[in-house]
């Protein structure tokens, strides 16, 4: 994965966050987010993690449960205990046996602007 | 024009031989100057910048991290180079400028390696190092950006420089601070901590009563912390082997 260019945020187990988290360099988040996450890095949310935001980000790694639409310029990693409910846009999917997504999930060069949309995944 | 300023610890006769064999070194390197020795009761703010208007464009705090601090505080133009010579029992400080202890330190001072580090400032008191906050209910408040609250108890910590550890490299030429927030896990195994690190540039702790915070070693009172960086405050002497 790409590294952003600032330094790393850490948002730990047992940490709330409410409101926008914009940040220039990686973020790992461990603990709640509630708002919006936005990154020139990359992204990376823990198993126990919680998400309630609309996320953007480079790359990301997901293993915990967001609540939001996640935009991701390159590569989103969905892993087998990741939770997604909301729309997906990113240019490379990898999911993960067991992983769920509930929403929309546009793929490949178009999918920032939305024009490649595919069906409802969800994967048992 | 270099100005040395004694910590009053070096008084005690055990450091005679060794501050006689600095004295000499520092002639022989042609960077001797006026030596202020500070005592319990002589407040070294006075003392300093009156050295400082009287031309000294360098002050050398001879002795510890705290020795360091009373000369920091005293500095607060961003023209005058300030140095660390460790003599005595040290804390961290020298270790991460990279100054040797007692005559070694000499060599180091006199190739005047400068470099500008940023500068904390905590309810307008600075720092160099980190502050400390224990185990009470705050909520941590970054603009109207976002606000930041620990689901169970923990304690936190502002950093501008220090080792490697845990929360990783905390640089101090970077223009901001790190917020580390540590909170013990529940585990078979003591001691085993989850830990956030937030970098930022201005931030506000509320808290829910008055504490005391740990700023730099020295206690401040207060109920909400005001911090933020100042970038390129402080023009110190390193060592080649300073740890940033």
């Amino acid at each position: 994965m790409a590294k952003g260019t600032g330094p790393e945020t850490i948002i730990a187990h047992g940490v709330r966050l409410e409101g926008d988290l914009v940040a220039e360099g990686d973020i790992v988040i461990e603990g709640e987010v509630h708002g919006t996450v936005k990154t020139k890095g990359d992204l990376r949310i823990g198993d126990q993690a919680l998400v309630e935001a609309n996320i953007e980000a480079t790359n990301a790694v997901v293993s915990g449960e967001i609540r939001g639409n996640i935009v991701v310029h390159g590569k989103l990693e969905l892993f087998p205990s990741s939770k997604m409910t909301g729309d997906v846009m990113t240019e490379v999917l990898a999911i993960g046996p067991g992983a769920q997504v509930n929403g929309n999930v546009s793929m490949g060069a178009e999918a920032p602007k939305g024009k490649k949309r595919a069906e409802t995944v969800d994967v048992e | 024009m270099y100005c040395y300023v004694y910590d009053e610890a070096l008084q005690d006769r055990r450091f005679e031989r060794e501050l006689a064999q600095i004295e000499t070194r520092l002639t022989d390197l042609g960077i001797a100057g006026k030596i202020a020795r500070l005592a319990l009761f002589r407040e070294p703010i006075d003392l300093i910048r009156d050295e400082i208007r009287g031309g000294v464009t360098t002050v050398v705090a001879v002795g510890n991290d705290m020795t360091l601090r009373r000369v920091i505080d005293a500095v607060q133009d961003r023209k005058t180079v300030v140095a660390l010579l460790p003599v005595g029992p040290q804390g961290g400080m020298a270790e991460l400028l990279g100054m040797p202890t007692g005559v070694a330190a000499c060599d180091v001072l006199s190739a005047r390696n400068v470099e500008e580090l940023d500068v904390g400032e905590v309810n307008g008191k600075r720092f160099v190092q980190s502050v400390h906050i224990d185990g009470t209910d705050f909520s941590i408040h970054h603009g109207k950006q976002y606000v930041i609250t620990p689901l169970r108890k923990a304690s936190i910590e502002v950093r501008n420089f220090a080792a490697p550890d845990d929360a990783g490299m905390i640089s101090p030429v970077d223009g901001r601070l790190s917020l580390i927030i540590r909170l013990p896990k529940f585990s078979l195994f003591k001691g085993k901590t989850d830990v956030g690190v937030i970098p930022f540039q201005e931030m506000f702790i509320a808290c829910e009563k008055s504490i005391t915070a740990t700023v730099d070693g020295d206690q401040l009172q207060g109920k909400d912390f005001s911090f933020r960086v100042i970038p390129k405050a402080l023009r110190l002497v390193t060592g080649k082997s300073r740890k940033f």
